[in-house]
């Protein structure tokens, strides 16, 4: 186990620091002078050749690469372009509304595409399967923003009922549950269709079992049959994949965040790119790498403890 | 604890589950053309897939012949108007005709999916075939790819769009960066079937170069398997293009993309729908018609999966 989980962190190693050489060079591609602009454009030469100094940005490149590195460990990834806030700042504001907003997402979404794959699976071939099957594809299909905009034109405007201009307050208040609803139910609708077709998948694999056989020959119930003996083996490979599926969801928070001016990091994300706010973009887009390779550590490491076959490779 | 489901990692990504569909297709048996047309003809749902799929390319094609007026010409005399009033589908908020946006925008778009997936299953290719022909190099390069896979394709769309900068190329860079390894993993797959047959065994003997056994022997025998892929895989391209554009990363005005087009209507989503909802629906139903049909074509190819 331990062995396990160690060289699954070995393997990791190397994935962050390619992560963060590309982050790196990302700096480096671009055209502008990061001396320059810190100096402002009326600054003279020796200004900007002083905070170039300042900077190290006339050593040579590895070197700076190490600086960077050095940097990046003490938490500092340098400041906004646009507003001159500490983007570590920034990232902090907005990690934890995204981390919400996941949540909200997965809450309903998950125990929803489980229950309508295991119905499915249950009734295979029926009408309720093939409609459960076309829901699962259609919501495959539908744009995000589609969604969203459908949405708040649903609640916001012709049932006026719901907030969906961001995060109205923090979850613990009213204000804060109603706000989050709109969104939430926009980012978990592509999720539930994944999770129903491979909960179905794993369902019917698992009931053609020997042991589901067995159950029913002793004459179990079918509600224990299925409950029991059935949807208890079958989830348990659903889990660690909706585990790996994180990402795909936080590749679609970033559409619902901008939908929504929900404060979150992807919203963040793309307000920089699209101001050319350098720093900024760098910050969030090693933050998002990290986040992804922290989530698939956890489920590789939470794959062996829950299944006693991987532990050996 | 005992299921025989396939625990492969990150099999539940929406692109690898198009990866397990289309190498189950090179594993079986050859299907006869004409038996798979019949089959897809026969479908109620594979047939309104297929011919919204080829009225959706005809649109994009003679997008230029079909569209009633200029793509860019403003009319400020005309904006916002409803479907039905001048305009059988309206004009969007700078009075532009919105049966000609959609049509243009309805061309970037699916010229955006064509070139990424075109160069994403080029590279990917090459790198699966060099993978299932020698084993050495295998090791190393779908370690790479695993290591591709576990980012999602809209996190390569940010970082490509900071570095280059927002626009169409950009999204494609990021597209085709993420078709690479699910690519590499169906033509892997499917070529180490087809590397097993008897008749690979015979060209080998015959001192044929690898190049020739791959091209002759090998390819033509994992088509079938690709274009699975390729048809499951232009849907979701299209769908994570329109995405990143809806962002304002892709395809720049005044360019009608129907991502942006989508996110051009936002500011008037309450009093002329409209403009937000139909290059919605256009890629909804697209991306609808191109999952359907690929769905159809892995059914129609893999007869294990016939009922």
């Amino acid at each position: 186990m331990l062995k396990h989980t160690l060289q699954r962190l070995l393997l990791v190693l190397p994935v962050l620091l390619g992560v963060l050489l590309i982050g790196f060079l990302l700096m480096q591609v671009v055209p502008t002078d990061p001396a320059q602009v810190r100096a402002g454009p009326t600054a003279t030469h020796d200004v900007v050749e002083a905070i170039r100094q300042e900077l190290g940005l006339n050593q040579p490149l590895w070197k700076q690469f190490a600086i960077y590195l050095g940097r990046l460990l003490q938490g500092d990834l340098g400041v906004s372009i646009i507003n001159n806030v500490p983007v570590t700042q920034e990232l902090g504001n907005t990690i934890g509304p995204t981390l919400e907003l996941m949540l909200a997402s997965l809450v309903w979404a998950i125990p929803l595409g489980m229950f309508l794959g295991t119905v499915g699976a249950y009734y295979r071939g029926s009408l309720v399967d093939r409609a459960i099957m076309a829901f699962s594809v259609a919501g495959v299909s539908l744009p995000v923003f589609f969604l969203g905009l459908g949405l708040i034109w649903l609640f916001g405007f012709y049932y006026p009922i719901l907030p969906f201009t961001g995060r109205v307050g923090p979850l613990w208040t009213w204000e804060g549950i109603q706000g989050i609803i709109l969104p939430a139910i926009t980012l978990g609708g592509v999720f539930v269709g994944p999770v129903a077709r491979m909960t179905r998948t794993s369902v019917l694999d698992e009931l053609g079992a020997d042991h589901v056989r067995t159950a029913r020959a002793k004459g179990l119930s079918e509600s224990r049959v299925v409950l029991r003996h059935t949807l208890r083996n079958a989830l348990v490979p659903v889990v660690t994949l909706i585990g790996l599926q994180i990402g795909f969801l936080l590749g679609g928070a970033v559409v619902t965040e901008t939908v929504f001016s929900w404060p979150g990091i992807g919203r963040l994300a793309v307000g920089a790119i699209l101001s050319s706010d350098l720093p900024m973009a760098q910050g969030t887009i090693i933050m998002l790498s990290l986040g992804f390779i922290l989530i698939n550590l956890a489920v590789d490491v939470l794959y062996a403890v829950l299944d006693p076959r991987v532990r050996g490779t | 604890m005992s299921s025989p489901m396939k625990l492969e990692r990150n099999a539940f990504q929406p692109g690898a589950k198009t990866v397990e569909a289309a190498v189950s297709v090179a594993a079986a048996a050859p299907v006869r053309r004409k038996t798979v047309l019949r089959m897809l003809l026969s479908d109620v749902g594979s047939c309104v897939a297929l011919s919204l799929v080829v009225l959706a390319i005809l649109g994009a094609v003679f997008a230029s012949w079909l569209a009633p007026t200029d793509p860019f010409g403003n009319d400020l005399a005309n904006t916002l108007k409803p479907p039905g009033e001048g305009s059988l589908l309206g004009t969007d908020g700078q009075g532009r005709d919105m049966i000609t946006r959609l049509l243009y925008g309805l061309r970037t778009t699916l010229m955006m999916g064509s070139a990424s997936v075109v160069f994403g299953c080029t590279i990917g290719g090459i790198i699966g075939f060099a993978a299932a022909y020698y084993p050495r190099l295998s090791g190393l390069l779908m370690r790479f790819m695993d290591i591709l896979l576990s980012f999602p394709a809209i996190l390569f769309g940010l970082a490509i769009a900071a570095i280059f900068g927002p626009g169409l190329p950009a999204v494609i860079i990021a597209l085709s960066i993420a078709t690479v390894p699910l690519m590499a993993r169906v033509v892997r797959g499917s070529a180490l079937v087809v590397l097993q047959q008897g008749y690979i065994e015979a060209a080998r003997s015959l001192g044929l170069s690898d190049l020739r056994i791959i091209l002759r022997y090998v390819l033509p025998n994992c088509l079938s398997a690709i274009f699975v892929f390729v048809t499951l895989r232009f849907g979701q391209v299209i769908l994570l293009g329109a995405a990143l554009s809806f962002l304002g990363l892709g395809a720049q005005p005044p360019t009608a993309e129907l991502g942006a087009m989508a996110a051009d209507g936002r500011n008037f989503l309450f009093f002329a729908p409209h403009v937000s909802v139909l290059p919605s629906l256009v890629i909804f139903a697209v991306v609808l018609a191109f999952n359907v049909l690929g769905d159809s074509l892995r059914d129609a190819l893999d007869p294990k999966l016939r009922k």
